[in-house]
């Protein structure tokens, strides 16, 4: 029995020794062997370390150049002559393409220009001021896809390049990192932007901001002006693609976002706050206007009101509570927890569909 | 039974085994020459010492005519123009490409009516600088200092560029002294900007401003990929657009500044425009990029080389071209005298010709006088209606015989003239005297060479 069972584990132990050293062998022969570099490493690992023509190669073709046909109200016969806008990426191989609001919101006729050179006129899916978003739609064979990868998050430091038309030159490639993730209030509460100081200009709004792989992370908005000046500073910005995705997704199925509307202002409260007005606690959104004929109005909400709670979740600031007013669906019923002068209530308020402002 | 637990136990055992050694393999950072955190410095610190500062003063000399009113006063002996001049400086960058014989590269726009040239060297030394060429269509000069212990800069094959390449600029903006910024090359073949005469640009994000023009833009091994020359930048500053001079065509350009002094541009002798959408639908092709050649102009390069009107060109030396503006420079760059290979599209099919390109200018007036010795000093083109007179030296024995320019010969004797071809060929058997039909404007006059 003993003698059977040092047999039995004397065995194990010699053919897993023996497998071991022979695998072990076979690997470090492979490793110092030429054998090695040529299974296991890409062919041109140098160049491809040192240069982004790779990712360049992956992305640029799907971004395309955008162009206003203006045509001369006096002389309508005459063919018009195109104007550079700014820039756009092919999202599907259905022809959608996503570029910014502000870039094709005064044109009348819209010509797509592709890196190939193919121009194609274009028409407009839907448009969404407060991402400033537009969803552009072409029709045609062999369209070049920007390359996604929804589930890559963007973080600071990162090396992005932006790829755009900047000033009407042709196509531009530019590198930087991620300055910032996560800003708000460049003019909405929906946006978060990322920050980028890859040089963005004039003409690269609509176009794509990519990482080193050639995945798309973004849609280039707005560089910041300093005093009225234009021209690149390093401080531009870029609507993540996981948001962009799923504004084009909306304006494809309903031709608009819908979105959820309570018809207040206000802020979060602030320590200072806190005391002036005499709350309890440090915490909630503090109402300052209320919209006379929204549904806050109609709830009897007033300024001055402090909500705490939306459908019982803590609203910790002003941007939060109107992201989840947004999602809700218009029509629906939702209870506030507010406090009025010191005194907690419960107000059921039905969300209305906010009105879009295309001009803005 | 007990086979298979043994075998079982054997390969987790060995599985355990070899893991161990996988694990410490893994864990050995992946470092780029023995460096964990990348720097240029190392690169920089062979490069710099090759790019220098420029800086060169002169007078601006601008004539200004005398007004009547003056004249009268002053009577009939004083001067009909008043020469003003303006003293001026200005700084720039330039790259040693020869330390041997001390060569310098720069814009021509940094040195342009200069007087005096001084270079500052990187260890502070400074030499007087003299100019052996320029070339403005181009913006590229030469210059050549007597100094030793000088550090060249190697050239890489700008040819092989590719956009989303690393670069670095080493120049000197605002006269700050030397800075290197970097980046990346945005774009490659930029033309059509209207900043020189002859463009293809490589375009980069590097951060390019006033000073850094012909400076240094290396790649990451510190080899010259272009001499920084233009931005573009709404108000004056860098934006992230500059431009550089491609190496290639900088030496193709110093080349002939070398030989001959000057340079003297290659013509290839087509006339034409960029293949656009509508044109490469026209001729159902399925590019869109390359020069579309409208005419062939006789006896040029071209023609020698079987191009035809109708034609396609979409290659130079084996690489794509996208505009004609692009092969006008790469072409006008390369000498007169190159041996160049065309890749052209004709019926839909691609094929290649080899060409050797003729000399501008010259060309032109040489084949006036050796059509007619009372034609030398005009310069001969053709159009539609005739041979054109697009341009008469003073003094020559065309001036003489009361050619203008702009002046179209559209017949000799009697016969009607299509083109030079038709021209040289009445002249050649008309020994004596020869009556031109010109129109000139709108009228219609002879002149007659004796």
């Amino acid at each position: 029995m003993f003698k059977n069972a040092v047999l039995y584990v004397g065995k194990a132990v010699i053919i897993g020794l023996v497998v071991a050293a022979i695998f072990l062998m076979a690997n470090s022969y492979l490793t110092n062997g030429t054998l090695h570099s040529q299974i296991f490493k890409p062919k041109d690992t140098g160049r491809s370390e040192l240069s982004f023509a790779k990712a360049v190669r992956r992305a640029a073709p799907a971004v395309v150049n955008i162009y206003s046909l203006s045509i001369d109200q006096r002389r309508p016969l005459n063919p018009g002559a195109l104007q550079g806008l700014g820039s756009g990426v092919i999202m599907s191989a259905q022809g959608y393409i996503l570029t910014n609001y502000h870039v094709i919101k005064s044109a009348d006729e819209i010509v797509i220009a592709l890196q190939d050179g193919r121009k194609f006129t274009s028409e407009v899916v839907g448009s969404d001021p407060d991402t400033d978003l537009s969803v552009l739609k072409i029709e045609g064979d062999n369209l070049p896809v920007a390359p996604l990868n929804l589930n890559s998050l963007p973080e600071v430091g990162d090396v992005v390049l932006a790829i755009g038309n900047p000033y009407n030159l042709g196509q531009t490639i530019t590198q930087g990192i991620i300055s910032a993730t996560g800003r708000n209030g460049l003019s909405s509460g929906y946006l978060d932007f990322l920050q980028t100081d890859a040089a963005i200009n004039e003409g690269n709004s609509g176009g794509a901001l990519i990482n080193t792989q050639g995945d798309l992370i973004g849609i280039n908005t707005a560089a910041f002006k300093v005093g009225g000046d234009s021209g690149n500073h390093g401080i531009n910005f870029s609507i993540p693609t996981k948001l962009a995705y799923s504004i084009m997704q909306k304006l494809i199925k309903d031709g608009r976002v819908i979105r959820g509307m309570l018809g207040v202002s206000g802020d979060a409260v602030t320590p200072v706050m806190a005391q002036i007005f005499k709350l309890p606690e440090v915490k909630g959104v503090l109402i300052s206007g209320v919209d006379p004929t929204g549904p806050a109005a109609k709830a009897q909400i007033q300024p001055r009101d402090l909500i705490i709670q939306f459908e019982g979740e803590e609203v910790p600031g002003f941007e939060m509570l109107m992201d989840r007013v947004a999602e809700t669906k218009p029509g629906s019923t939702v209870t506030l927890t507010i406090i009025r002068q010191g005194q907690p209530y419960e107000v059921a308020v039905t969300i209305a569909e906010k009105p879009i402002n295309y001009s803005q | 039974m007990k086979t298979k637990i043994s075998l079982l136990s054997a390969a987790i055992l060995s599985a355990t085994l070899t893991m161990m050694p996988a694990t410490s393999h893994a864990a050995i950072p992946q470092t780029v020459n023995g460096q964990s955190m990348p720097s240029l410095a190392p690169m920089l610190e062979r490069t710099t010492p090759a790019v220098v500062s420029v800086a060169v003063s002169g007078t601006h000399v601008s004539k200004q005519r005398v007004p009547d009113v003056f004249r009268y006063f002053f009577g009939p002996n004083a001067p009909q123009e008043q020469v003003r001049e303006k003293p001026f400086r200005g700084l720039g960058s330039g790259v040693i490409i020869d330390a041997k014989e001390g060569y310098i590269v720069t814009n021509n726009h940094v040195i342009e009516g200069a007087d005096d040239i001084k270079i500052g060297l990187h260890d502070g030394r400074e030499v007087d600088a003299k100019l052996i060429g320029a070339d403005a269509d181009s913006d590229i000069a030469l210059l050549q200092i007597k100094a030793k212990n000088l550090t060249e800069i190697k050239s890489s094959n700008s040819d092989q560029l590719r956009v989303g390449d690393f670069t670095v600029a080493i120049g000197n903006p605002f006269g700050l002294g030397q800075t290197v910024t970097s980046g990346i090359v945005s774009a490659l073949g930029r033309s059509g900007l209207g900043i020189e005469m002859l463009e293809n640009f490589i375009q980069t994000d590097a951060a390019i401003n006033s000073g850094n023009s012909g400076g240094a833009l290396v790649n990451l091994n510190g080899e010259l990929i272009g001499i920084n020359t233009a931005i573009v930048g709404p108000n004056g500053g860098n934006v992230g657009i500059g431009f550089a001079i491609p190496a290639n065509m900088v030496h193709n350009l110093i080349d002939q500044i070398i030989e001959h002094g000057e340079v003297r541009r290659g013509v290839l002798g087509i006339s034409g425009r960029d293949l656009d959408n509508q044109l490469a639908e026209a001729f159902g092709l399925d590019t869109q990029h390359g020069g579309f050649v409208n005419e062939v102009m006789p006896d040029s390069a071209a023609e020698k080389g079987g191009i035809k009107a109708g034609d396609i060109i979409t290659s130079i030396n084996g690489r794509k071209i996208k505009t004609f503006q692009e092969l006008r420079a790469k072409i006008a760059t390369l000498g007169a005298g190159a041996k160049v290979t065309l890749g052209f599209i004709r019926d839909g099919d691609e094929e290649t010709t080899k060409v050797t390109l003729g000399e501008a200018n010259q060309n032109k007036e040489a084949t006036a006088g050796a059509v007619h010795r009372m034609l030398a000093g005009a310069s001969l083109e053709n159009t539609k209606q005739g041979v054109k007179i697009s341009a008469v030296a003073q003094g020559s024995p065309a001036a003489q015989n009361g050619l203008l320019e702009g002046d179209i010969i559209v017949g000799v004797n009697r016969t009607k003239v299509k083109n030079l071809k038709t021209l040289k060929k009445i002249l050649k058997d008309q020994s004596g005297t020869a009556a031109l039909k010109i129109r000139r404007g709108e009228s219609q006059l002879y002149l007659v060479l004796r």
